[in-house]
């Protein structure tokens, strides 16, 4: 059970993965409260976006994974058996560390994600409600069919690719890196975005960098060489670290 | 020093592969052109009414045999027609050339100074009963001998005479009746007229000087644009290279390509699409690979053994377009997949992500996003694969496709011939004039071919994708 006093949205539980007969992540347990951000954070290859990709089994794309253990999405295993990776991906949402527009117009780059879940509603609404969560629609209202995603710049880019996740309603939305390909000034965009989105979806985003974990996050998890080291509320990850190891990484004594 | 020794011993290397397969192109072109030169004047006496044919006459003790054109075809209501020229005349000379064979005419033609439309004179023979009148052989101390039973108007009024014995028609002496007049022929060309004969009448020889040869003017539209339409449009007519067509041939093509083309393209794209989207790494898959990768190496005249075998015999298609468009489609099936699978390959990894991260099922990524974005390189590659198809000759020919074929195939199940064979059929006769149509079929083709590619890249050119990176 969790030690803090919340209800997790998606949980793992014993979970461990491996690639081929390599170990990418040892016995993970952890639980991502509703409607808050949480940063994973770690040194590279320290399998903070294996986890992730493991949270919305888009890890299944990658050949001969093996997985023990369960994530639990509000109670459901969805490694389980019968459980459709399809139907997972529909309700938790992903954003890359690259933006990835589809090479089509702004709106169908958003519309897609309706269309394809036999959207009924007014096509039209949901686009511009995303893009507006998104903080996009002022800059694209005018060319929401003549402009491609690939006409806009990166940080809007960035935001398109989160509107187009948002589009679909999802329950958690998952962002690996979302600025690591972005100028500062587009970050620090996306950034406040992120603290938006908690009103409508929780977040959790793996990062690279520390500063960016402390500004956006709620709570941070800490990992290294695949395991969970230490999970707890961002300002104490940060300031009182319970593990020497937290301590040495958040105080940049390695990574 | 030597590592600038090495760059420059490579750049040249390079340029020179450059230059000689662009000189090779150049002259490629070139030379077909100018074989197939002789065309528009092959067309435009074609169409001042007239087919022509070579014959030989053999003269004792001559080495070689003298050879003579006869007009095997006069259209009715052409100017060749209105001027009183009929079948079984001989061209004698044309534009003061004289012609001792098809292409000595159609030389003439083409050389003749003057604008598009020339009026030249003809001077022609009639045929035989005419020029002559009624000949009868005759055996006389166990020789043949060639007498005149009843003289044409024109040779009584050269002082021929009924019962008049032909020995010699200019020195060349008369064998048969036939002959006698390929000699008159010959000696009007060869020694101009009048001709001189030799006849035995009432014992006695007599020397006559005789000119049997008839005099006009004709006119030959020379106009290569028509020439070259005609030849495009017209049925083909195999006797007369002047009347050869390349329409069976070329619609023959394009059938068997589109048959071809709906086979291999959605079956070597979802072949790719499997391979390259769905299939797993294991031992089955690097199989198919294999078998693709060396299904693209069998030599195509292989490929044609299977047309006739599967296509022809076993399922009973037999020489139809419906058999060549699936034995091509056999042939570019592991061109489309190894192109498609290239370009599916270029779409990358992320957008398939994105895609299958909002919940898209791996048909609807497929289908919705990785194919519409790699089919401009999928067509690019395949719009390749189709002109060597359009080139291949080989499996056709081992099917069994006719060599001539003079009607437009109307069905799938109709006998067909392609370009490329007809080019083959042409380029192997040996009379006059054939070599210049096979080099015009070259340059149609070669033409087409130029299109088809020069439309890949421009289609490449147009509608690549560059994913940012």
């Amino acid at each position: 059970m969790s030690p803090f006093d919340f209800e997790p949205v998606l949980s793992a539980r014993n979970f461990s993965l491996w690639y081929d007969s390599q170990q990418a992540l040892r016995n993970i347990n952890l639980d991502i409260p509703a409607h808050q951000v949480t940063a994973i954070i770690g040194p590279s290859g320290c399998g903070k976006s294996t986890l992730l990709r493991s949270f919305n089994r888009l890890i299944d794309l990658v050949p001969n994974v093996r997985v023990v253990g369960k994530i639990l999405f509000r109670g459901m295993d969805i490694y389980g058996r019968g459980v459709d990776p399809v139907e997972v991906r529909r309700r938790i949402g992903m954003v890359f560390q690259k933006p990835n527009p589809f090479p089509k117009s702004v709106f169908e780059n958003v519309a897609f994600g309706l269309r394809i879940n036999g959207y009924r509603g007014n096509l039209r609404e949901r686009v511009e409600e995303a893009l507006r969560l998104a903080a996009l629609w002022d800059e694209v209202k005018d060319d929401l069919h003549r402009k491609t995603g690939y006409d806009l710049s990166g940080g809007q880019q960035q935001r398109l690719c989160i509107a187009r996740a948002l589009a679909v309603e999802p329950e958690v939305l998952l962002m690996d890196e979302p600025c690591s390909a972005l100028d500062p000034i587009a970050t620090a965009k996306i950034e406040e975005l992120i603290r938006e989105l908690t009103a409508v979806t929780t977040v959790v985003i793996v990062t690279h960098n520390l500063q960016q974990a402390l500004r956006v996050s709620d709570w941070t998890a800490f990992m290294l060489l695949g395991e969970l080291v230490e999970f707890g509320p961002t300002r104490e990850i940060f300031t009182r670290p319970k593990d020497t190891r937290t301590e040495a990484y958040v105080t940049g004594k390695f990574g | 020093m030597r590592r600038k020794a090495i760059g420059r011993v490579f750049a040249g290397v390079a340029g020179a592969a450059v230059g000689v397969s662009l000189l090779a192109v150049a002259l490629l072109i070139l030379i077909t052109a100018f074989q197939a030169g002789p065309l528009t004047s092959m067309r435009a006496v074609a169409e001042a009414g007239i087919s022509l044919s070579l014959r030989s006459l053999e003269v004792p003790g001559a080495r070689e045999a003298l050879t003579y054109v006869t007009i095997a075809q006069v259209v009715a209501g052409s100017p060749a027609a209105a001027l009183g020229l009929s079948r079984g005349d001989a061209l004698v000379a044309l534009a003061g050339t004289g012609v001792d064979r098809p292409s000595r005419a159609w030389e003439a033609v083409g050389r003749a100074p003057g604008g598009r439309a020339v009026t030249l004179p003809v001077v022609w023979l009639p045929r035989a009963e005419v020029a002559l009148g009624g000949l009868r052989a005759e055996w006389r101390n166990g020789e043949a001998q060639v007498v005149m039973v009843s003289p044409s108007a024109a040779a009584r009024e050269a002082g021929l005479q009924p019962g008049d014995v032909l020995l010699a028609i200019g020195g060349i002496p008369v064998s048969g009746t036939r002959q006698a007049w390929e000699a008159l022929v010959v000696a009007a060309r060869t020694q101009g007229v009048p001709v001189e004969i030799t006849v035995e009448r009432e014992g006695e020889r007599l020397t006559l000087f005789w000119d049997p040869t008839r005099t006009g003017e004709l006119t030959f539209v020379r106009d290569p644009l028509r020439a070259w339409w005609s030849f495009l449009t017209t049925l083909n007519e195999p006797r007369y290279p002047e009347r050869a067509g390349l329409l069976p041939a070329f619609l023959g093509s394009v059938y068997v390509v589109l048959v071809m083309a709906a086979v291999a393209l959605p079956l070597g794209i979802a072949g790719a699409v499997y391979l390259e989207e769905y299939a797993s790494q294991n031992a089955l898959t690097r199989a198919i690979e294999i078998l693709v990768a060396n299904l693209a190496g069998i030599p195509s005249a292989v490929v044609g053994i299977i047309g006739l075998e599967v296509f022809a015999r076993a399922l009973g298609a037999g020489r139809s377009i419906l058999a060549g468009g699936l034995t091509l489609a056999v042939l570019i099936l592991p061109i489309v997949i190894v192109a498609s699978r290239e370009a599916l390959r270029s779409v990358p990894k992320t957008i398939r992500e994105a895609a299958l991260a909002l919940g898209a099922t791996r048909w609807e990524t497929v289908r919705h996003h990785v194919l519409p974005y790699a089919f401009p390189a999928i067509l690019t590659g395949t719009i390749l694969s189709f002109s060597r198809a359009l080139g291949e000759a080989a499996p056709l020919l081992f099917l069994g496709a006719f060599l001539y074929v003079t009607y437009v195939p109307q069905g799938l199940r109709d006998s067909f011939t392609v370009v490329p064979l007809q080019i083959f059929a042409w380029a192997t006769r040996p009379q006059d004039g054939f070599a210049a149509v096979a080099a015009a079929a070259i340059v149609v083709l070669l033409s087409f071919l130029l299109l088809l590619n020069a439309g890949a890249i421009l289609l490449r050119n147009r509608y690549q994708r560059r994913w940012s990176e």
